[in-house]
């Protein structure tokens, strides 16, 4: 059951990033014109038809993540522990905060984005998807990195 | 779409005072409840575990977002002529700065 969790979790985690990323590149560097690049394309999305999708996504992988979190506490934490990986260790120490922001932050990410003026709440809806992008980023590094350390099933 | 303008006072609150409460539980543990993963009980406050590690994180956050929920309610209440005064920024700025001291505060796993 572990493993399912843990695939399903990094999945969900994997699908969030991609949305996040083309959200905030889509807030900071919007396409200006119609070229046909891949960075171009990676550019031109519509940002604001990503929002549900993020909050979604967040929630899934956070309570994925909040389950698992489980048996790494008393598995693979004692592991990083004993073998003194203490940048591993506090890296994923910062992710429970982190993501635990990140969570703070989603009601006013989805009004900002979804219901309120969108010129006066420019600035606001760039720098909330900016903390969002970091917060689904660092998660994602650093559960990989932890799970390569020692892993579920390792 | 259309939400009450009220809406917007709630999350913002709700954003920062979520972030400040949360840094302030860990910090002081004020855990609402814990856990046992060992033993896969729940406990009020900060009960210790019968038997493995005891996990708060749960707590934090239910005490995190009982306060925020609370405040924000509150402050949604606020007249309009005193609503204009919450700055849509304290929605990332007040998280942004309670990362730089979550950084701060375990920063020695990175320095040893």
């Amino acid at each position: 059951m572990w493993i399912t969790l843990l695939i399903a979790h990094g999945l969900a985690a994997f699908m969030l990033l991609g949305a996040v990323t083309h959200q905030a590149l889509g807030v900071w560097l919007p396409a200006r014109s119609k070229s046909p690049t891949f960075v171009n394309r990676l550019r031109s999305v519509p940002p604001a038809s990503y929002v549900n999708a993020i909050v979604v996504l967040f929630l899934t992988t956070m309570i994925l993540g909040g389950i698992i979190y489980t048996n790494y506490r008393i598995g693979a934490r004692l592991t990083l522990e004993r073998a003194r990986f203490w940048k591993t260790f506090g890296a994923f120490e910062l992710k429970e905060h982190i993501v635990t922001i990140g969570f703070g932050i989603l009601p006013a990410y989805w009004y900002f984005w979804r219901a309120a003026s969108r010129e006066e709440s420019a600035v606001t809806r760039a720098m909330l998807t900016t903390v969002l992008a970091f917060v689904v980023w660092w998660g994602f590094l650093v559960g990989h990195l932890a799970n390569n350390v020692r892993g579920l099933g390792t | 779409m259309r939400v009450s303008p009220s809406y917007a006072v709630f999350t913002v609150t709700f954003a920062a005072v979520f972030s400040l409460v949360y840094v302030l539980a860990v910090e002081k543990n004020w855990a609402l409840f814990s856990y046992a993963p060992a033993t896969g009980t729940f406990a009020p406050l900060t009960t210790p575990a019968a038997a493995g590690p005891t996990m708060y994180w749960y707590g934090w956050i239910a005490t995190a977002a009982i306060v925020a929920g609370a405040v924000a309610a509150v402050a949604s209440l606020l007249p309009e002529r005193l609503a204009k005064f919450v700055w849509p920024g304290f929605a990332w700025a007040v998280p942004v700065a309670v990362l730089i001291a979550f950084g701060y505060l375990l920063s020695g796993y990175f320095l040893r």
